[in-house]
């Protein structure tokens, strides 16, 4: 892979097995075996045949409907889910902030889950702990919520812990999914100007978000998927116009009609 | 290009398609080892948020085994029709060891199994070697062991004022071997949470039918019987057991006071590797599905 790029993927296709009719249990599976039935099972092609460079220090935007792709290249490319066709290759450590946001524990403070979200992205026990504050005021609760349950928090507060932890991990590839219209204006701001000082430093991120304007302001290009394709890619204004004109007209432009 | 402060994974990762077969094991492993913090932690805040509100919760983990122990300990003399003073005692205490190191294995296999399909969030949105999560059930099933410690040495303490003729032994050197064969039980129990967790993803009503396996495993293990009941080829229902031979050897060092034989810490040390192997083959072969299965 050439020196200048974070992520590169190959002709990536990922499919997702659904079985149709039953729950998979184990007795189900006794019991169809003995009738001599098989599974029914459905395939989705979720990402189809997508080929894509991101050089370091770029600001990707992915825009496109629900259920175009987005969130499954982006857990690909965090190499959560394996592709089923093609390669994907990652230069650099990655820090994920995706759509269902981590796996906190309600009954814990959010002190207690940024410590567990550090570890869970692999930091070390020492490197979290140093971190914790700095994460903490970044996220700037309201009084003293930090030491509180989280269950006890609004969806922003939520948000914003987890935007804090995935920001201020010192990443070299942020992925977020969705993860921006955490807070309210102010800290918008602050995580844009946070963003902005990653990629001051060279790092890498990828946005997905339905937020287009957040896409035209911090992205350097952007790609439309649709239905697991990826219908275009350049310039975010102009991929955010198509999308645009798209949304209005309800149809594909017929240039791109028989992908 | 990587933050030099940090020792974070390989710099250049290749994800690809794959089949059922293992990944490269050393990066693995290193991988696994590098993020040990987070199984030991994941397990402390999971036992911090379970037992928030209610101290008596913790009491209860020492109380539930205690209690069940007694239970069967009453069932078994009755079976037996009664006692004499001085092997009653000898029961009660086999009955408590064996069944607090039972629950240790089966509470790392039973936690192990659901651990997948429980961390479901945390596996969607994560990237890391997925049998850190059973590895965590086992790490607290040993801290739900360990306080049980006590409670048998006092109960034996407090037994031995009583009924000071009885054969349980005082302080003796064989009690050296006990952390070994405690070892040898949750790397088992580790093992067979592995290969369960592996199941649970494909079929979820396994941990039901593992309610009935640790039942019936009970049964056939050395708890509430003692090893020495069994003769000549008899025996071997010790050997295929794969908790039989440390149950046997947790009799021998606790109960008779001697070093266990060499066939049952052969036999400890063997079923904990194939429990490891076997398990760890199935799950880390699997794991690049759970994802999808989830
Ligand atoms: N865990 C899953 N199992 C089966 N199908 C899935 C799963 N996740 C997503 N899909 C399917 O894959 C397609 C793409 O989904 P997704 O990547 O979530 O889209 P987006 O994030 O763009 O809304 C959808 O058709 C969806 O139904
Ligand atoms: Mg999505």
């Amino acid at each position: 892979m050439p020196e200048e790029l974070a992520i590169r993927i190959e002709d990536l296709s990922i499919k997702y097995k659904i079985n149709i009719d039953t729950k998979k249990t184990l007795k189900n599976a006794v019991m169809r075996a003995s009738k001599g039935e098989k599974v029914r099972t459905r395939i989705v092609e979720a990402v189809k045949h997508l080929t894509l460079d991101v050089p370091h220090g770029s600001v990707l935007g992915i825009v496109g409907a629900n259920g175009a792709g987005k969130s499954t290249l982006m857990r690909a490319i965090a190499g959560i889910l394996p592709p089923t066709e093609g390669q994907i290759t990652v230069n650099g450590k990655i820090s994920t902030l995706l759509a269902l946001g981590v796996g906190f524990n309600p009954a814990l403070s959010g002190r207690d889950n940024i410590i567990l979200g550090g570890l869970a992205s692999g930091m070390s026990r020492a490197e979290i702990e140093e971190k914790t504050e700095e994460i903490a005021d970044f996220a700037a609760l309201p009084d003293g919520f930090i030491d509180m349950p989280v269950r006890t928090y609004s969806s922003g507060m939520y948000g914003r812990v987890a935007f804090s932890v995935a920001v201020n991990m010192t990443p070299d590839i942020l992925l977020l999914d969705e993860a921006l219209s955490a807070g309210d204006a102010s800290f918008k701001e602050k995580s844009f100007n946070r963003m902005r000082e990653l990629c001051a430093e060279a790092r890498t991120i990828v946005i997905v978000s339905h937020a287009l304007q957040t896409v035209n302001d911090l992205c350097d290009s952007a790609i439309w998927m649709h239905k697991g394709n990826m219908l275009a890619k350049g310039k975010p204004e102009a991929i955010v116009d198509q999308y645009l004109k798209f949304l209005d007209v309800g149809t594909l432009p017929s240039n791109l009609e028989d992908m | 290009m990587a933050n030099p402060k940090t020792n974070f994974a390989p710099a250049i990762q290749v994800f690809k398609p794959h089949r059922a077969s293992l990944p490269p094991l050393i990066p693995y492993l290193k991988e696994f080892w590098r993020r040990r913090a987070f199984a030991i932690e994941l397990s402390r805040f999971a036992d911090k948020a379970e037992y928030l509100d209610s101290k008596l919760g913790k009491v209860w983990l020492v109380m539930n085994p205690l209690l069940l122990a007694f239970v069967y300990f009453l069932l078994v003399t009755v079976i037996r029709g009664g006692s004499t003073e001085k092997s009653g005692l000898s029961t009660l205490a086999h009955i408590l060891i064996g069944l607090f190191t039972f629950y240790f294995a089966s509470n790392s296999i039973n936690g192990g199994a659901l651990s997948i399909t429980a961390g479901g969030r945390l596996i969607l949105n994560q990237a890391f070697p997925r049998a850190l999560l059973p590895l965590s059930s086992s790490i607290s099933a040993f801290w739900q062991f360990l306080p049980t410690l006590p409670v048998y040495i006092l109960v034996v303490v407090i037994g031995k004022l009583f009924f000071p003729h009885t054969q349980i032994p005082g302080l003796r050197l064989s009690y050296l071997w006990a952390p070994f064969i405690i070892l040898c039980v949750g790397i088992t129990g580790y093992g067979m949470g592995l290969l369960f967790a592996t199941m649970n993803v494909y079929f979820r009503d396994t941990n039901k039918l593992l309610s009935y396996i640790t039942r019936i495993w009970l049964y056939s293990s050395p708890v509430l019987w003692r090893p020495e009941i069994l003769h000549g080829w008899h025996k071997i229902f010790l050997y295929i057991n794969p908790l039989g031979p440390s149950l046997a050897s947790t009799s021998d060092v606790w109960i008779e006071g001697r070093t266990p034989s060499l066939g049952m810490l052969v036999g400890s040390i063997v079923w904990a590797f194939l429990a490891v192997l076997i398990g760890g083959y199935f799950f880390i072969s699997r794991e690049r599905d759970f994802a999808v299965r989830i």
